[in-house]
């Protein structure tokens, strides 16, 4: 499964929910769905202006996670 | 006059309003036009003969129950629809209600066939359009699918 550490970078860059949100031109609550994990998928175009505020690599805000089967 | 959606669902709206209200004085009526049709037209094709009063006016009745709950979640869901709420699983809900109650009107429809084979033509439509919503039904759930997906592409 993919893992979105978005709140991570935004913690090691310090900076809020709401400026990330107006500087990626997202509303907030879409943000949100983006940091929760509820995120469907994610546009090229979102993840470029992330990774352009956020000052890193796509690999630093996703993480693939193999998904444990016996559900521990 | 310039003619858009919104009037056209607006037509819609009040048109099933309208035949709501029909149908509940047409069951009022039931009894008597039965019992016109029977007199005007007693010798029909069939496999029983005789009086269609008692099967006809049960068929009837039965279709105009399934025909009010058909038109109640028709009536549902284009006040969604007015309220942008289209793709949505409650409007899928809708459709199958609305489908099967197509698919239900066939029964009483068939059963009367044995009294008039004309029966067998209505229920044959009934079934006809209950499978085209059943398709339209699926189109919906995989379009809600979509939607979802969309909705959830940040």
């Amino acid at each position: 499964m993919i893992i979105v550490n978005l709140d991570v970078m935004m913690a090691k860059r310090k900076i809020s929910s709401g400026e990330l949100a107006k500087r990626i031109e997202i509303t907030p609550a879409n943000l949100s769905i983006l940091k929760t994990g509820k995120a469907k998928a994610i546009r090229f175009s979102t993840l470029e202006k992330l990774c352009e505020v956020l000052d890193c690599q796509p690999a630093d805000i996703l993480e693939y996670r193999k998904e444990d089967t016996n559900g521990q | 006059m310039k003619w858009n959606q919104d009037k056209s669902l607006n037509l819609s709206i009040i048109l099933v309003k309208v035949l709501f209200i029909l149908i509940i004085l047409l069951a009022i009526c039931v009894p008597v036009m039965v019992h016109w049709y029977d007199i005007t037209l007693p010798n029909g094709a069939g496999l029983v003969k005789g009086s269609i009063f008692v099967p006809l006016t049960i068929c009837l009745y039965l279709t105009a129950i399934l025909g009010e709950i058909c038109l109640f979640h028709l009536g549902k869901l284009l006040n969604n629809i007015r309220k942008d709420i289209i793709f949505k699983p409650e409007n899928c809900q809708h459709l199958r209600y609305i489908s099967w109650c197509c698919l239900l009107v066939a029964i009483p429809f068939g059963i009367f066939g044995i009294w008039r084979f004309l029966g067998f033509f209505v229920a044959f439509a009934a079934i006809f359009f209950g499978i085209v919503l059943r398709v339209l039904k699926n189109v919906f759930v995989r379009a809600v699918e979509l939607q979802e997906e969309n909705d959830y592409t940040i």
